[in-house]
């Protein structure tokens, strides 16, 4: 404990020093006692991430005095600078440069707003947030740097900057001055533009205890910055802890929380690893508590970046938690897998210089090397950590673009070949398919759809509605609020919007595709949100939410100009429905009220913003393993997304630029005036079995299919009626042993293996047709077919060509056509009169000219087509690279799909043609028995009995 | 046409291999099926209707078990031989102690009502046997008329009374006439009201489990398990040892989860790492008392006086008590066998409480794992002179229950556990671990990697002897290998 630290400290022959410290003694020893029942008070974060080396260590302030002296605020740069490399730390953190390094002149950003001036938050307009960081050169102020530390830097770790002008210098030394954008700030209720002294509010610093500390006072951090005194945001963010006590306006320092050097003791602030809940204070949702149940308010925009998406990071179970799931008896997964078993955010979003995680990546790895042992020294680590983390590739990160995909992937650590073996065509779907599409099949919370800024509340909030969550109600009861209080919508301080009471529904992502950063391109889920807002100008820039506050409302309520327009029911309230700017009135009214306040040409505009989805990943039974998911026309890859139910304005929106997202779909408006958008497939790149089809091939397989099946009707029709007609005279036949054993044994399994091969693919070509039959199952059997199928074709190409039988498919050059004619004109005309067939068949001749040339286009032309087409169809898990090269699947499986029904076509012919010998089956049976039964031609019986002497033959 | 059929055979089986070769090449990899835990499961013989069989009338219970034993001779030896009957173990060796000692309610005490020793009128109504009276005459341990058939085996109108005779108003025929297999009525009269009430004692096992659904217990909810379906019995001996009345349990005498999930339960392999060092019941039984309290903590001390009386807090004949619900167990290692069980006698531990059972296993014993236990706690009389606990006389009109004279108790008491009393007592901590083991909770609601691993982990990794959370420091292995 810490009074017996001190007594050995005491000096005992100064009786005056004794007493008092004595007296001190017993001060630290009640404070001993007290702080202890602080810290036993329950923690949500134990002592687990807690370091247990980190020393105890003096409190500095801006000017490196001890605060328990000065009692100055905390400047951590001082502070955690005595030991560690603070100036690397924050200027290796695109936390803290939020974009200050990438400045550009207005509209020169990759992908960005026209009026769009950095990569980061600090540059780069965000319509949710609204709110609109003036460039330098701005004539009128919409948020100034102060302001924007002020209102919207409570998203912002602080250093960058809060503590660095754009022109590169310390915001202190920058005088105040009422024109400089840098140095003023506009007085929120009267709208005056006010110089702003550097000086004396402070800058934010990056703030070490947000994230390193087990309960950062976040509350009270963003308070302080509202309040302007950012100096003290440092100190403000201890709130929670024994070590600083709230005191009125200002912040008092416990001297129990310090031992007798004036160092605060790890006891008192724990110094740790970033636990999930630092993370969570400004990303999202964070609940480590299995049994505690998670509460969180859905239909709300409060906690931004959770609420674009709606995941949450927690090992609870769905039905243990406290959200009004809808079906929640039966959620018994938990939100996310990688909570559940404890991989917290900074296992993955680590620091890149961590010598635990670091690895060299594949690509600049030497081949010769699996594991590269050099690492930097701990030590070295924890005086300059780099804290720009390893993260993935979501399409918001368009800060830093170098550190994109330096998170390690789930095949980084997941063996996904031996875990997916139930898997068919697992390497396509890997290819093709991010984890995240399947490992997260739902996400189980609300998610923000659109936010129609071109219209307000008075609270001056914007028009939001959620996906995911059941009739989310106006957030507040509109009128009674005083307006103009420059609240943000989505500050802490702000509107407090957002329910636990709505029945959350949770929705299904979209898969889009997106371009990876190693070029590849995968399905992955996002939520879509559009947003509309007013512009202005040329460029354009937003138009400042003073003047949209200016343009509806007067005094405490709508202008009456506003209320006559839009007041759809006349009671004198405007509630969401009737704000939405649905009708050319309403946009007109709006519009001139904002020239009015000297803008030029208003302007409606939309954007789309897809918001990747990578977290709340499950695993077992709960991934969407089912084919029929995809592989049917209901297909979840080319499910439409509702993206609004109204259009303000009438202006579709469009998909912000420079994403790694293709937005390759359709946009469409329902007759309601709902816009949707439905992703294609085909512009992916995809053929999904079982979803994909070509209209034109089934219509065109399906006429020659029943035009066959006309003709032999018509044909059989008349040779029926003929042989009714005709005295029955059988011909005279003899036995003559036609068909090989072999030859039979081909026929028949070639014959079985088309037939079933036609019917699985029927199904997987259409499997909601043949809903009883299991995709998976049938593709499997398919397959299984097609190499049967490819094996007899195989061993009978080598039987025909070492026997030579192979020529009986070859047409005899001369007198071939003429021959062809002599048949088809027996078919067509002497079939009918009991005509004997012109051609004599004989072992060595089986085939008559028709059937040469048909039977030459099947099994030399369509069936090693369809083979081949079907082999490099299965081989587009095993070497996409061929069938890529041939069209892929988009070109081989419709190609594939119309031979299929040119096969069924030829069949039915086939079978019919069958019945054209001495009686009706009679073929058939000798394909069976080997023996037909041949006519014997009136001239030349004798003559070619005696030519094929070695044929086996019986007479009758 | 000689090599006409060889062709034949040839083509045919050329085809077969054309058709099979692919179809083997295809087909992927099955997961091996797992295991049929139902397979392991009883078969219940279909019940004899008994009522034709036995008419009455039946002045007294030897006489049912005699009509009883017309017809199954043997069932009455055969029920005299179990501990049911004994009510003490078979001897086992001991280091303090010269001569094998036998643990039982007949000769040794817990830390609920102390010691059945003296005390036979009440507690003899869980003894199946007729008659159990204190006194001169020493019950006839081998009198097969004392066997009681019908705690167990009748299914309407019987309820055991003083000394194990059957109650006031019992119907001795209705209840010879509807005998049949043990229900967990049966079992559940006395093993659901331990300790001298429902889920007193062993906090596992209630009386919610006459109609459990699937949260109660998996196996009697949603399987409608009965008792002797795991507890399963051959000659009326039935399987399952407590590990507070024995020593060292043989594992073939013991139930266990294995004994029908076998291989690799689990689909996961990470958890089925778990299973060598933690039992199935430290996940599947998160919490015990789910649904009715136990008793966690009886003190003796503060009986005896006329206060405010409530079944939960105090009761002036029994002390003052704590009981709670959802209790998260405590975790110990745990092989399966005692390293210690106080004896009648023993002394007392003066220095912390006494342990009235010692589990034996820890850390570096890989016959041990990790397994959930309520634990008891009780401040119970014991002799401040000779320092050992004492078995007070409770019962009957001199019984500290009639007078709430500790002193004429334990005098009583003399005589009957042999146990002299100084005549000074005082009231000493005891301790007594009792298994988690039923009521196992549908797989949905097992334990996660979070309850115990992580920052908000139920285990005390330092006090199992673990450098720290072996999620991050390693198991067992790497901490000894």
């Amino acid at each position: 404990m810490n009074h017996r630290k001190i007594m050995k400290h005491t000096n005992p022959s100064k009786m005056l020093v004794l007493a008092g410290f004595s007296l001190l003694i017993l001060l630290v020893l009640a404070a001993g006692i007290a702080l202890q029942g602080v810290l036993a008070s329950p923690n949500l974060e134990a002592d687990y991430q807690t370091s247990p080396t980190h020393p105890d260590f003096e409190l500095l302030d801006e000017n490196g005095a001890n605060v328990l002296q000065s009692g100055g605020a905390i400047s951590t740069m001082r502070t955690c600078g005595s030991c560690h490399d603070t100036e690397f730390i924050s200027s290796h953190s695109f936390h803290a440069s939020a974009g200050l390094e990438s400045l550009a002149a207005p509209g020169e950003v990759p992908g960005g707003h026209e009026w769009d001036f950095s990569r980061g938050m600090f540059g780069r307009w965000n319509p949710l947030t609204y709110r609109y960081l003036s460039p330098l050169e701005a004539d009128t102020l919409d948020l100034s740097t102060p302001d924007w530390v002020r209102w919207q830097s409570e998203r912002h770790v602080g250093g960058g900057p809060a503590v660095t002008s754009r022109q590169g210098q310390p915001l202190t030394e920058l005088v105040p001055d009422a024109t400089n954008v840098e140095a003023s700030a506009l007085e929120p209720n009267s709208g005056e533009r006010l110089p702003w002294d550097w000086q004396e509010s402070g800058v934010v610093e990056m703030n070490c205890f947000l994230c390193h500390t087990p309960q950062p006072d976040n509350a009270s951090r963003i308070a302080s910055l509202n309040a302007g005194e950012f100096r003290w945001a440092a100190t403000a963010t201890l709130a929670g802890s024994p070590i600083v006590q709230s005191v009125g306006d200002s912040y008092r320092y416990n001297l129990q929380a310090f031992n007798d050097a004036g160092q605060v003791t790890q006891e008192a602030i724990r110094i740790q690893d970033p636990a999930n809940a630092n993370c969570g204070l400004c990303h999202g949702v964070v609940h480590s508590e299995t049994r505690e149940p998670l509460i969180a308010a859905s239909c709300s925009t409060d906690r931004l970046p959770f609420s674009t998406t709606g995941q949450v990071f927690s090992p609870q179970r769905l039905n243990d938690s406290g959200v009004n799931l809808e079906n929640k008896e039966s959620l018994t997964r938990t939100w996310d897998v990688h909570a559940e078993r404890l991989v917290n955010c900074t296992d993955c979003h680590f620091s890149l210089n961590n010598p635990v995680y670091f690895q060299q990546t594949a690509d600049s790895a030497p081949t010769h090397l699996d594991f590269d042992p050099r690492r930097i020294e701990l030590g070295e680590y924890l005086y300059q950590p780099v804290h720009d983390f390893a993260r993935g590739e979501s399409a918001q990160n368009t800060l830093a673009p170098e550190l994109t995909a330096t998170m390690r992937r789930c095949e980084d650590c997941h063996n996904t070949a031996d875990t997916h073996t139930w898997l068919p065509y697992k390497e396509r779907h890997m290819a093709e398919i991010s984890c995240e599409s399947c490992h997260i099949p739902e996400v189980n919370f609300s998610a923000v759809q659109q936010v129609d800024w071109t219209a307000i509340h008075l609270e001056s909030t914007p028009i939001t509605s959620f996906r995911g969550v059941e009739n989310c109600t106006p957030t507040l009861q509109a009128g009674t609020t005083p307006v103009n209080t420059h609240v943000n919508y989505v500050s802490a301080a702000g509107t407090g919007s957002g329910t636990v009471n709505q029945l959350v529904t949770g929705y299904t992502p979209v898969l889009m595709p997106r371009v990876e950063s190693d070029g590849e391109q995968k399905l992955a889920p996002y939520n879509l949100v559009t947003s509309w807002y007013w512009v202005y100008g040329d460029p354009a820039q937003p138009v400042r939410l003073e003047d949209l506050e200016a343009a509806y409302v007067q005094g405490r309520g709508y202008a009456p100009e506003v209320v006559a327009v839009f007041d759809r029911n006349a009671d004198g309230v405007l509630v969401s429905s009737e704000l939405a700017l649905d009708t050319p009135e309403k946009e007109a009214l709006i519009a001139g009220r904002l020239s009015a306040l000297g803008l030029d040409n208003p302007r409606i505009q939309g954007e789309i913003q897809p918001y990747s989805i990578n977290h709340g990943v499950t695993n077992g039974a709960w991934v969407t393993r089912d084919c029929q998911t995809c592989h049917s026309d209901d297909s979840l890859l080319s499910q439409p997304i509702l993206l609004a139910t109204y259009q303000p304005g009438g202006q579709l929106p469009e998909f912000v630029g420079n994403s790694n997202v293709l937005a390759n779909g359709e946009l469409f408006t329902t007759e309601y005036g709902s816009l949707y958008y439905r992703p294609d497939l085909e512009a992916s790149g995809l053929y999904i079995f079982g979803k994909n089809r070509l209209a034109w091939v089934d219509i065109l397989g399906s006429l020659a299919f029943v035009g066959v099946l006309l003709g032999i009707g018509v044909h059989g029709g008349l040779r029926f009626y003929a042989a009714l007609r005709m005295p029955h005279n059988s011909p005279r036949t003899r036995k003559v042993y036609m068909y090989t054993v072999y030859e039979r044994l081909w026929h028949w399994l070639q014959t079985f293996t088309i037939l079933l091969l036609l019917f699985t693919g029927l199904i997987i070509h259409r499997p909601d047709t043949f809903g009883i039959f299991s995709f998976a199952y049938v593709v499997q059997v398919h397959n299984i077919l097609g190499a049967v199928l490819l094996v007899n074709a195989g061993l009978a190409l080598f039987y025909h060509l070492a026997s030579g039988e192979i020529k009986q498919y070859l047409p005899r050059l001369g007198g071939f056509f003429d021959q062809a004619i002599v048949q088809a004109s027996f078919y067509l005309r002497g079939i009918f009169r009991g005509d004997p067939h012109p051609f004599e068949k004989t072992p060595q001749r089986k085939l008559n000219p028709l059937q040469q040339v048909t039977y030459f286009g099947i099994l030399n032309v369509l069936l090693p087509l369809q083979m081949i087409t079907g082999v490099l169809m299965w081989g587009v898990q095993r070497f996409p690279a061929l069938a890529n090269s041939l069209g892929g699947l988009p070109f081989l499986a419709p190609f594939h799909t119309l031979i299929a029904w040119l096969f069924a076509a030829f069949i039915v012919a086939h079978v019919y043609l069958t019945t054209t010998g001495p009686e009706p089956l009679a073929l058939i049976r000798a394909m069976m028995q080997g023996w037909d039964e041949v006519e014997i031609l009136d001239q030349n019986e004798e003559a070619s009995h005696h030519d094929h002497g070695d044929a086996k033959t019986s007479s009758e | 046409m000689k090599i006409k059929t060889p062709v034949w055979i040839v083509g045919l089986v050329a085809t077969l291999a054309i058709i099979t070769i692919p179809i083997i090449l295809f087909i992927p990899d099955q997961s091996p099926a797992l295991d049929n835990p139902a397979s392991a499961l009883p078969q219940r013989p279909e019940e004899t209707n008994h009522a034709a069989l036995l008419p009455g009338p039946y002045a007294s219970g030897a006489e049912v078990t005699r009509a009883c034993l017309d017809c199954h001779p043997e069932a009455a030896s055969q029920v005299m031989q179990t501990t049911h009957w004994t009510w003490e173990s078979e001897p086992f060796e001991v280091s303090w102690r010269d001569e094998p000692v036998t643990i039982g309610k007949i000769n040794q005490l817990n830390n609920f009502c102390i010691s059945a020793q003296g005390n036979q009128k009440s507690c003899m109504s869980c003894h199946v046997g007729y008659g159990w009276e204190e006194g001169a005459e020493p019950f006839d341990f081998s009198n097969a008329e004392n066997v009681d058939c019908l705690v167990c085996h009748a299914q309407t109108g019987y309820a055991k009374g003083s000394y194990g005779n059957p109650a006031e108003g019992s119907d001795l025929v209705a209840a010879a006439q509807s005998v049949s297999l043990p229900t967990r009525e049966n079992c559940g009269t006395c093993h659901f009201n331990g300790g001298g009430g429902n889920n007193v004692k062993h906090g596992d096992l209630s009386e919610a489990l006459y109609y459990p659904d699937a949260t109660t217990d998996v196996h009697m909810g949603a399987y409608d398990f009965q008792c002797i379906d795991c507890h399963q019995t051959s000659d009326h001996q039935i399987k399952g040892r407590l590990v507070v009345d024995n020593m060292v349990i043989d594992p073939a005498e013991q139930v266990a989860c294995t004994d029908c999930h076998t291989g690799a339960p689990h689909t996961d392999e990470r958890v089925n790492n778990h299973t060598t060092r933690v039992a199935c019941q430290t996940c599947h039984i998160p919490s015990f008392a789910n649904d009715d309290p136990t008793k966690m903590v009886w003190d003796w001390s503060t009986s005896g006086q006329d206060i405010a009386e409530d079944h939960y807090t105090y009761l002036k004949i029994k002390g003052s008590f704590q009981y709670a619900s959802e209790v998260q167990p405590s975790y110990l290692w745990f092989n399966g066998n005692l390293d210690y069980r106080y004896l009648l006698g023993d002394p007392i531990n003066p220095d912390g409480p006494t342990l009235i059972n010692d589990l034996a296993g820890d850390i570096n014993d890989l016959n041990a794992k990790i397994y959930p236990f309520k634990i008891h706690q009780s401040f119970q009389p014991y002799d401040t002179v000779n320092n050992y606990l004492l078995a007070p006389i409770t019962a009957g009109p001199e019984g500290y229950w009639t007078n709430f004279d500790w002193d004429l108790a334990f005098e009583l008491a003399e005589a009957v556990t042999g146990l002299e009393y100084s005549g000074e007592y005082g009231f000493t901590e005891t301790l007594m671990f009792w298994p988690t083991t039923h009521q196992v909770q549908p797989a949905t609601e097992a334990l996660q990697c979070a309850d115990c691993h992580g920052e908000n982990g139920r285990m005390d990794w330092l006090a199992l002897g673990y450098p720290g959370d072996p999620l991050l420091w390693g198991g067992r292995s790497q901490v000894n290998p």
